[in-house]
């Protein structure tokens, strides 16, 4: 509500204000801005294996273009990508909805629904690495004591991206669903009463009613977990360290072992800011696409 | 021999200054830097693990304290890496695998010479004690750079037991290791036959035990040689061991799945490294049916790859001095007899004639034999793990890529070994 009896603040107080809050804004701003920039200008040096400098303007761009593990680490980076959103999206939803209509679950039940977000992904590395290993794991032990097949998991160049992607969807579906719960219980139970006067469906409610308001969620939903599966890093690192081969080597794991352990920071620099641009990209169509579909 | 390239003045330099420190035994003054806090960047891995035990004494014996700043393998080279290219005096010490990183990081100027500090060592020291090879292999360009901390190579662990009740004898050629897991893969389904290094970065370690054996070599007149007869010998018996009787998800097999699987009783011939002695026994469910040997040998005879961990200074430390006396303790006679007890193979020939050290030696016939294979080891062992050039751990990655590309059968060895040498003298053409 506006306040059209505030009082003007005289310009003197707000000159004092700024000059109060000055050092902690070009603090903030210098901690974001100073490793960006640090990093641009990396972007543009060349690092021998024992660490010598030199300026080599935009080689690092060109030899990008032309170096066929970037290009491959960026199909695995969209495939991962792709794969881990739709999974995390269409259970997420699911599992939101029977959070939403399931009144009577324990508060306990529900807090398990949602505990592996909570679990550093290092631990759920460490721990989808013991049950999916090929000799000793429990994975292979259930499929095995129901007559199954044994799996290579992780160690298959054809099954280790699905694999990445379950566990990934193992962690973060409850985050997603803990979101599109939020939208869920803010949506106008009007809407709802009107469509049961008309004797619509529960599938069609879901279709028409549910799903359209609920998209502005989905799609903040969808932004947040853009971010993280394109720089996705830690459970790669633990469980494959980017394969077997390279059929797990991310854009973020390869531009990782070239920085810091072969030491080449420059091309990682180059190979972390085209990282960052394609991240930045996604959430710009994404953010186009929030304010298309809001209501 | 465990030098690539001995440089002899530095032996003698080094015998010379452990004369000279005898003469001034009594007047050496371990409380000299007393007050003062150096950090150490450590590898939290058995070798650290087992100094670390000690750390009350350096503390009491100097009066410096000593700040542990530890992080497994990798994260500790992340941090180094951070560190140094930011020319910190954060580490004072860090620990350093000479014949991984020496090259790269000595031409980086990373480590401290270490050769005009080993002037000031208490008279008890002995230099001469130490493990001439290892020292040479921690000298470049007549720098010495690190002392050694422990001695360590792959070795075969073998199931006594399963070896008797399958008719196989203990191999004594890299032939009868294929032979021999042949042969345990139709006595029983439920054992891994043979189990080795898979993982792509992991390969080279265990992989150049088996090169060298069959008389292999990486380079050849300064290019790249997997792919000569027996380059893709050694990478053909390599993988195919893997291939046809390693476990499931070889490729992503290092120490702990390797050690997690012999411990559990499910592999027959087991190739890891001497360190994990402690592991594997863990239980001691092991103790009774383990036999160890050296890798069995090819038609070179027997290469064994023999490195160790070392300990340096940092060439940014502010107090390079007191640093001395932290890297000089932990690699004196009675820290290392006190880690050899501990499971750590001591660089210093003498510790295993110590009547305290038999004692625990003769406790355990696995013991015994973990000692032999260690000898042989010190007398016959190379360090070339990898390319012996500057970038040695990204020619890791590519001799692990060809290995892997065999056992997924995703190349022909033609193809995998050009692959390979292709990047490889690329890699040997930077400077």
């Amino acid at each position: 509500m506006p306040q059209a009896n505030a009082t003007p603040v005289p310009d003197w107080q707000r000159l004092e204000l700024s000059a109060l809050s000055a050092p902690a804004v070009i603090f903030t701003f210098a901690m974001i801005a100073f490793p960006v920039v640090y990093t641009v200008l990396l972007g543009f040096q060349s690092f021998s294996s024992t660490g010598k400098q030199s300026f080599v303007g935009i080689a690092n761009y060109s030899k990008l273009l032309a170096d066929n593990e970037f290009w491959h680490g960026l199909w695995v980076t969209i495939a991962l990508y792709v794969l881990s959103l739709v999974l995390q999206l269409v259970l997420g939803v699911w599992l939101a909805l029977v959070l939403f209509h399931a009144k009577r679950l324990h508060g306990l039940v529900r807090s398990l629904f949602i505990s592996p977000f909570m679990m550093p992904p290092v631990v759920a590395g460490m721990m989808w690495l013991v049950i999916l290993d090929p000799s000793l794991g429990a994975a292979n032990y259930i499929l095995q004591s129901m007559g199954l097949p044994p799996s290579d998991w992780l160690a298959s160049p054809s099954l280790v991206i699905p694999t990445i992607a379950l566990v990934d969807t193992w962690q973060w579906t409850p985050y997603v669903a803990l979101i599109v719960l939020g939208g869920l219980q803010s949506l106008p139970p009007s809407v709802y009463e009107a469509a049961q006067i008309d004797g619509a469906s529960p599938f069609k409610t879901f279709q028409r009613i549910t799903l359209p308001l609920l998209l502005p969620t989905i799609v903040t939903a969808t932004i947040l977990r853009s971010v993280d599966l394109l720089r996705f890093f830690d459970i790669i690192y633990i469980t494959t360290q980017g394969g077997p081969g390279n059929a797990s080597n991310t854009l973020n794991i390869y531009g990782f072992r070239v920085g810091f352990e072969f030491f080449n920071i420059g091309y990682a620099s180059a190979l972390m800011l085209t990282l960052t641009a394609i991240v930045f990209g996604a959430v710009l169509a994404f953010n186009r696409l929030r304010v298309v579909v809001a209501w | 021999m465990i030098a690539k390239a001995p440089v002899a003045h530095v032996a003698i330099s080094l015998l010379a200054a452990g004369t000279l420190s005898q003469a001034h035994a009594a007047d050496f003054d371990w409380k000299k830097f007393q007050g003062k806090t150096i950090t150490f960047l450590a590898n939290s891995n058995p070798v650290s693990l087992a100094l670390l035990t000690q750390k009350a004494d350096f503390e009491k014996l100097t009066g410096m304290t000593l700040k542990i700043d530890s992080y497994q393998e990798q994260q500790m080279r992340q941090r180094l890496v951070t560190v140094m290219n930011a020319h910190s005096d954060e580490a004072d010490v860090f620990m350093t695998l000479p014949s991984r990183e020496g090259e790269q990081f000595a031409a980086a100027g990373w480590y401290a010479d270490l050769t005009p500090l080993t002037k000031d060592v208490a008279g008890n020291y002995d230099f001469a004690g130490l493990s001439q090879a290892l020292l040479k292999a921690g000298t470049f360009n007549g720098k010495l750079t690190s002392m050694p901390m422990n001695i360590e190579g792959p070795i075969l662990y073998y199931r006594t037991d399963i070896l008797k009740k399958c008719g196989v004898e203990v191999p004594k050629t890299i032939r009868d290791v294929e032979a021999a897991a042949k042969k345990l893969k139709a006595c029983d389904s439920s054992i891994t036959p043979f189990v080795s290094r898979g993982l792509k970065p992991a390969v080279a370690y265990t992989f150049s035990n088996m090169l060298h054996n069959i008389g292999g070599t990486y380079m050849a007149n300064g290019k790249s040689n997997l792919c000569s007869t027996k380059g893709k010998e050694a990478l053909e018996t390599y993988s195919g061991l893997l291939r046809d009787y390693g476990p499931p998800g070889v490729v992503n097999y290092s120490f702990p799945q390797i050690s997690a699987l012999y411990r559990s009783g499910r592999s027959a011939l087991s190739f890891e490294s001497s360190n994990e002695l402690r592991t594997v026994m863990e239980g001691g469910e092991r103790l009774k049916d383990t036999g160890l040997a050296p890798f069995p040998a090819g038609e070179a005879g027997q290469v064994p790859t023999a490195i160790g961990w070392g300990l340096t200074i940092s060439a940014y430390s502010k107090q390079q001095e007191a640093a001395w006396y932290f890297v000089q303790w932990a690699t004196s006679p009675e820290i290392q007899k006190r880690m050899a007890l501990q499971g750590i193979a001591p660089p210093r020939p003498a510790v295993a004639n110590d009547p305290e050290y038999r004692k625990w030696i003769d406790e355990q016939p696995v013991r015994k034999e973990w000692q032999a294979a260690l000898d042989v080891l010190a007398t016959k062992g190379s360090s070339e793990v990898g390319y012996p050039i500057v970038a040695n751990p990204q020619s890791r990655e590519f001799i692990g890529q060809a290995v892997q590309d065999l056992i997924l059968k995703q190349k022909t060895v033609d193809q995998a070994c050009a692959d390979a040498d292709k990047a490889l003298d690329a890699l040997i053409a930077q400077k």
